[in-house]
């Protein structure tokens, strides 16, 4: 099979990278060994959040000053990682997919916990709260649904009220969550969000008790369990109860995160790429120090060929690394990565502390091309976590290094062109 | 059995798979992927007395296994289970929807005769009252001639003038119930420039023998496959079939689940659609379109097909065929799952498991749904006001 | 609790492991009227910190006959008297082509001679008995080996205690004695909850505290001079053998791989260590390799097996030479009445031993205790079983018979929900033996699982809650094993600490409680993290503290 790009990986960093250059009219294919880590996302997508354990206010002027020179956005350039972020809420709003936010001033979303986060862009079903040290709201009355175990009004209560905010508490049920709740281990998130999914009545009733238990509150706290393959449950749900609802996240699966990898798909394939699911790729062949094709298991003996790749493969979890007793390697390539040799310094003992393994990664050139015995792989660029020298979850900048990567290496390989 | 050692502990216990059974949404007592597979397996390696025998409802459509990021087989591992420990023997209904053959063989010689009882009412009474399998089924028909008979009688003297030959695995439903679809798979593999051959000995490929328990019986049958295969192969013949199923059991099922190796024949057992598609994208060969063709197709991904990862294949065919306009539906299972769905104590799930698709089908109302699955076609069929094809038989009748 | 000076306990038994716990049981089936102290939860210290292995005494027989002795009828006890805390899984001792087969026969008699039932078998029977054997074995013995799981053996002890009128006290730590005339008067404990300490008075005091044993004597102005010995161990993910299997030689290095509930552990080590390390073990990668080298050529699986977790347990062991190994040493039971070894009336220690012999070095120190106290009582802790391994407090399948007579026209939906209870209660009634009875699963809700790995349900977590002595998520864990398995707390931690707060604890204890399980956790698994494990932990720390956003500072 010939494409124009092949991007090895389906998350949202291969995505977008793969919608962009599909935007620009290149015939694009995505592996994904199964599905991505969006089915984990909190409903956020973060630039930068933390930098030394402080809160990052104003990105867009901060982020020149406060970048390691070798971070991924300082390679892509401050100012250029900075253009790129202005673009993404265009970019997602041509997918279908509304966000609130911007990259000159971070908001703050809330945890499962009820803990405050800096965050740059939020799926327009959740609030962008502005600021940290207080809800806009100053009574507010959380909701859970009678038997989910994965969303603790408690600690979302414990956390609010600490900022000042008068919280109650209360627990839902309904006739159609019964015939669930049968199930001992089924009661998750994605399995409540299908009873509601092309059921308005149910959505309106729930909206009906929602109300009633929320008397005085100004607002309303639920768990982000509603509009799975599109947003129709919440825009009912939002629409039948008169007050303000902020969703909160809750322990896996993320409803909100599948509804933005399902959505991401489809516009990548309504705009003809071809997305294979649920395969790997077992080997690349290469020609004069390029990746001349690739084979997956199922395609087998018909190799992948096209004229740029992209290496989108994750970290750890997403396989994109592996973990040796003695050493990390990438997967795919044995490409060179950013790893220290000794396996004794890969973490450090108190799991919340800075944990080195987080800023492992492949090693690139300027132009984001993996190097392979410190040659550079001259069609083949690397976007999202796979990249080094980045913690993730430290400077709360996952989603932001995904996307503004992933968009970076779409303008490399289509240099002459702008998105349509 | 042959699970690769350990391969459910690459279970992150990120739930992933939770999200994609279709089962697990509709049907409580099912456990769900995750914990009927790795999580079950740690138990049961425990103890077997943590066998749970509602992992019968699993409709072994592998779609957990597809949204696993960690690659576990977590579909294979319910299976295994089953095998290895369920007490369950299968009864008299379960018997007769596992053996499509010789069910298939009985019928056809009688065929008006079946067909006709088959859809009467007291008969269907009598299947979902004693049988249990349920009054909304509707028997596939059964062709009064089998396509082995035809394709002897007709179709194989021919065969010998083409250069490059292929042997067909025609599976039980072309045989029995649908071998218009057997004729199509011949005339487009002529119109591409290859002779069609049978296999020496072919028997049903076990699917539905596997799912109703019958081991030993679907492991006879895959070594009496795999053999044929195999000297087809040495003699220069891939191996074509037109059922997803059929051709996903043969090569992924056998040796998961039967522990048959056909580790030197699995590359060469292929999909139609797919054996079609990279002939002609390979350039090797061209087909003749007629110019007056204008259809507007749905296309239906089959669990078995989505496992395969080879979707794609139909969809750039039909698109191949000029005036054809391709709509692809939402990779969804459709709740039949092969026998799954005949049984009267599934049939609400397997209905509730489709109604998403059904209900898309009928907004889209397209001229047919195209699928690479016979039970899926039986269900939609039976769910929708949507007749289905084959991507085959829309392809022969595009031919000029 | 008074503290007006009078002794308000018969005796005050020090340590909440399973001599402590056996110790409180005893006395209190005597009629004595005592307090069981543990400075952290039962089981914290070497109890929990071992194979959990149901010893033959085989290991013995050729160097310690007399241990060999005391461990054969210490496993034919546990047997009966703790069926719920152990699995009669037998043992393989296996001669592998680099050991001496020579070996083989001398063992076979010394067990023998100590009682053991060992016998030779066809090393092609051994690898069918047992398919994860390495298949290379030249030699095979089978004896009566098992294993006992510690957490529930040790609550089990506590359990019975306050059913014969002992009161427990766990989150206290000795500070200090009350000693007038030479003569042991009570104890001063700090509370680690309310920080507030407190002086309770005894007549005896007994110090079953393990190798801490050494410095509570020391504070007593006693010495019993103890040495640490630190054994590593690993635990895998899931059970890859179903017997446990030992190498037949001499006692060495990661020579016996156990399995346990659903997992299985190889160990031990054996190094010599500093006192001040023994609250904070670190298991080195040199311990990990070496265990790894030594665990695969036991069962060659191991090496594809992913590893959960590595610890380490100290070995309490009175030194009676300069062995720096402490395997020469018998493990012999030590009980010493410090009134006539030192002048210091009313203050016994226990200690040595293992955690097979606890029974017996609880009923020795018992027969002392009660000697001073001139009570004529005898053990019966031999013939009593156990809380969880009593007949006739069996759950009985009522769900069923209720169901099945109250609502027969309902019997679907009696048949579904009956199901799902009975698979509620096997995991439940494995952990917890016939003391299941008390869990109630007869609502959809309280059958949800909060651990899926290990199945541990809302039911058995509000019991545990309730009647189990639980102040952490730590504790509950070692009563259910909540967070033991493959995710190792990835998505139960937060619904476990979701019922704690459910269940009227604070809800900011129970946030603080949620890090520190999670950091208890990866104390264990860093020193064997890569691979899936990596991948665990990175999805974990993605959760807990990119989603959640752990730890919890104030919001401000």
């Amino acid at each position: 099979m010939n494409f124009d790009v092949v991007i090895i990986g389906g998350g949202l960093s291969g995505m977008a990278c793969g919608i962009a250059l599909a935007e620009r009219g290149k015939r694009c294919a995505i592996i994904s060994t199964g599905q991505s880590a969006l089915h984990f996302c909190s409903g956020s997508f973060d630039f930068l959040g933390y930098v030394n354990g402080f809160d990052v206010e104003t990105p867009a002027t901060t982020l020149a000053k406060v970048i390691p020179p070798t971070h991924p956005y300082a390679r892509i350039g401050a100012d250029r990682a900075i253009a790129i972020a202005r673009e993404v809420p265009a970019f997602f709003e041509r997918m279908g997919v509304k966000v609130n936010g911007s990259i000159d001033r971070n908001h703050y979303r809330i945890t499962p916990l009820g803990i405050m986060k800096p965050t740059w862009l939020s799926l327009a079903d959740f609030d962008a709260i502005p600021e940290k040290a207080r809800l806009p709201w100053s009574k507010v009355s959380i909701q859970n649904i009678a038997g989910f175990l994965d969303f603790h009004t408690a600690f979302v209560a414990d956390n609010l009220e600490r900022i000042g905010t008068e919280c109650s508490v209360s627990a839902i049920n309904m006739p159609e969550f019964d015939h669930l709740r049968t199930s001992p281990t089924e009661m998750r998130s994605a399995n409540i969000a299908k009873v509601f999914e092309g059921n308005d009545d149910a959505v309106r009733h729930f909206a009906a008790i929602v109300e009633r238990n929320a008397a005085d509150a100004h607002a309303v706290m639920l768990p982000a369990v509603f509009g799975l393959a599109d947003s129709h449950a919440v825009e009912v749900l939002k629409q039948a109860v008169k007050l303000p609802i902020c969703f909160i996240p809750v322990l896996p699966p993320s409803v909100p995160g599948i509804r933005t990898q399902i959505t991401m798909r489809r516009r990548f394939e309504a705009l003809g790429g071809t997305y294979f699911l649920g395969d790997t790729v077992t080997s690349a062949r290469m020609e004069n120090g390029k990746v001349a094709a690739i084979s997956t298991r199922n395609l087998a003996d018909d190799e992948l060929r096209a004229s740029h790749f992209v290496l989108a493969t994750g970290s750890f979890f997403g396989h994109g690394l592996e973990a040796r007793p003695d050493k990390v390697v990438e997967t795919l390539f044995d490409a060179d990565v950013v790893a220290d040799g000794d396996r004794d310094r890969w973490y450090n003992h108190e799991i919340f502390a800075e944990q080195p393994y987080m800023s492992f990664g492949v090693a690139t050139d300027a132009t984001f091309h993996p190097t392979k015995g410190g040659k550079a792989i001259s069609n083949l660029y690397a976007a999202g976590s796979v990249l080094s020298n980045h913690n993730p979850i430290k400077e709360a900048s996952g989603a932001g290094v995904a996307l503004i990567s992933a968009l970076h290496v779409a303008d490399l390989i289509t240099p002459q062109q702008q998105a349509k | 059995m042959n699970i690769s050692e350990n391969n459910f502990e690459q279970c992150l216990k990120c739930t992933v798979c939770t999200v994609y059974c279709p089962v697990a949404a509709v049907k409580p007592e099912y456990p769900g992927p995750k914990q009927a597979g790795p999580d079950g397996e740690r138990l049961r390696l425990k103890k077997p007395g943590f066998f749970d025998e509602s992992l019968k409802y699993c409709l072994n459509c592998k779609r957990c296994e597809v949204a696993c990021p960690h690659d576990v087989r977590i579909g294979d591992i319910i299976q295994a289970a089953r095998i290895k420990y369920s007490k369950k023997k299968p009864g008299l209904r379960d018997m007769m929807l596992a053996n499509t053959d010789f069910m298939g063989t009985v019928a056809t010689t009688m065929a008006p005769v079946v067909n006709a009882s088959l859809g009467l009412k007291p008969v269907k009474a009598i299947l979902d009252g004693v049988m249990k399998i349920d009054a909304h089924r509707t028997f596939p028909k059964y062709a009064s001639q089998k396509f082995e008979t035809w394709f002897k009688r007709h179709a194989q003297a021919q065969q010998a003038r083409y250069a490059k030959q292929v042997s067909f695995f025609h599976g039980c439903y072309i045989n029995y119930n649908y071998p218009q679809l057997g004729k199509d798979f011949v005339r487009v593999m002529n119109a591409l420039g290859y002779g069609v051959q049978l296999l020496d000995r072919e028997k049903c490929c076990g699917v539905a023998l596997i799912s109703n328990g019958l081991i030993d019986q679907a492991k006879r049958q895959a070594e009496v496959n795999i053999a044929s295969v195999r000297r087809s192969v040495q003699e220069g013949r891939p191996v074509i079939g037109a059922s997803s199923t059929c051709v996903f059991t043969m090569r992924d099922e056998y040796p998961h689940l039967l522990g048959v190796d056909n580790a030197d024949v699995r590359d060469s057992i292929n999909l139609a659609t797919r054996f079609v598609q990279m002939l002609l994208d390979s350039g090797k060969a061209k087909l003749n379109f007629r110019s007056d063709y204008k259809l507007r197709v749905a296309y239906h991904t089959a669990c078995h097909m989505e496992k395969m990862g080879w979707a794609a294949y139909s969809i750039e065919l039909l698109r191949h065929i000029p005036g054809v306009e391709v709509v692809v539906l939402p990779s969804q299972c459709c709740g039949i799952a092969g026998t799954y769905g005949f049984k009267k104590e599934n049939y609400p799930t397997s209905q509730a498991i489709g109604s998403s698709l059904f209900k898309k089908i009928e907004e889209l109302k397209p001229d047919f749904v195209v699928t690479d699955c016979e039970t899926c076609k039986w269900q939609i069929e039976m769910s929708t006001s949507v007749p289905v094809q084959h991507p085959i038989s829309i392809l022969a009748a595009a031919l000029k | 609790m008074k503290t007006n000076g009078e002794s308000q306990f018969d005796v005050i038994v020090v340590g909440g492991g399973a001599t402590g716990a056996g110790t409180a049981r005893d006395c209190a089936m005597r009629g004595l009227k005592v307090l069981l102290v543990e400075r952290h939860d039962f089981a914290s210290g070497a109890t929990g910190r071992n194979h959990g292995l149901l010893h033959s005494g085989a290991r013995y027989a050729v160097t310690d006959r007399e241990s060999a002795e005391e461990c054969i009828k210490e496993n034919m006890i546990l047997r009966r008297i703790a069926a719920h805390c152990v699995e009669e899984n037998d043992g393989l001792f296996i001669t592998l082509p680099e050991d001496d087969l020579a070996y083989q026969a001398k063992f076979v008699e010394a067990c023998n001679a100590a009682g053991i039932r060992a016998e030779i078998i066809d090393p092609a029977l051994a690898r069918r008995m047992e398919p994860s054997v390495n298949p290379e074995l030249i030699g095979a013995v089978r004896v009566p080996d098992g294993s006992v799981d510690p957490f529930r053996l040790a609550t089990a002890n506590v359990i019975d205690a306050k059913l014969h009128g002992a009161e427990v006290l766990t989150m206290h730590e000795l500070t200090g004695f009350v000693i007038e005339n030479g003569r042991m008067k009570g104890v001063k404990l700090l509370d680690h909850r309310s920080k507030l300490t407190k002086t309770i008075y005894s007549k005896l005091v007994v110090n079953a505290a393990g190798i801490w044993g050494h410095n509570i004597a020391k504070m007593a102005g006693v010495s019993v001079n103890m040495f640490p010995a630190k054994g590593a161990l690993l635990v895998f993910g899931h059970r890859v053998n179903n017997m446990v299997i030992n190498r037949c030689r001499k006692p060495a290095n990661a020579d016996i791989l156990v399995p346990g509930d659903l997992i299985c552990v190889i160990g031990t080590t054996s190094s010599r260590i500093p006192f001040e390390e023994c609250d904070n073990m670190l298991v080195t990668r040199e311990e990990v390799d070496l265990l790894l080298a030594e665990g695969e050529k036991l069962a060659p699986s191991l090496r594809n097996t992913r590893i959960l977790r590595a610890y380490a347990g100290v070995r309490p062991l009175v030194a009676s030479d300069s062995d720096p190994t402490g395997r020469s040493i018998s493990r012999g039971i030590v009980l010493l009445d410090h009134e006539t070894r030192d002048g210091l009336a009313g203050f016994i220690t226990i200690t040595g031993g293992k955690l097979m012999t606890y029974r017996l070095m609880a009923e020795w120190c018992t027969d002392l205790v009660c000697r001073k106290l001139n009570i004529d009582r005898k053990c019966s802790t031999a013939d009593i079983p156990l809380p969880g391994s009593r007949k006739e407090e069996a759950p009985a399948k009522k769900y069923y018979d209720i169901h099945a007579a109250a609502a027969p026209a309902d019997k679907k939906s009696y048949t579904t929900a009956a199901k799902q209870q009975e698979l509620a209660e096997k995991s439940a009634e494995w952990r917890h033996g016939s003391m299941s009875a008390a869990i109630a699963t007869d609502d959809d809700a309280s059958r949800a699982l909060v651990c899926e790995c290990e199945e541990v349900t809302v039911a058995e977590v509000e019991y545990a809650i309730r009647d189990l002595h639980i102040d952490n998520l730590v504790n509950l864990r070692r009563r259910t094993r909540v967070g033991m398995g493959t995710c190792q707390g990835e998505l139960c931690a937060c619904r476990a600490a979701g019922q704690l707060a459910k269940a009227g604890r604070c809800a900011r204890d129970a946030q603080d409680n949620l890090t520190h399980f999670l950091q208890e956790r990866w104390k264990g698994m860093y020193p064997v993290t890569w691979g899936d494990a990596l991948s665990e932990i990175q999805f974990t720390s993605w959760i807990y503290e990119g989603v959640y956003g752990l730890p919890v500072a104030d919001n401000k």
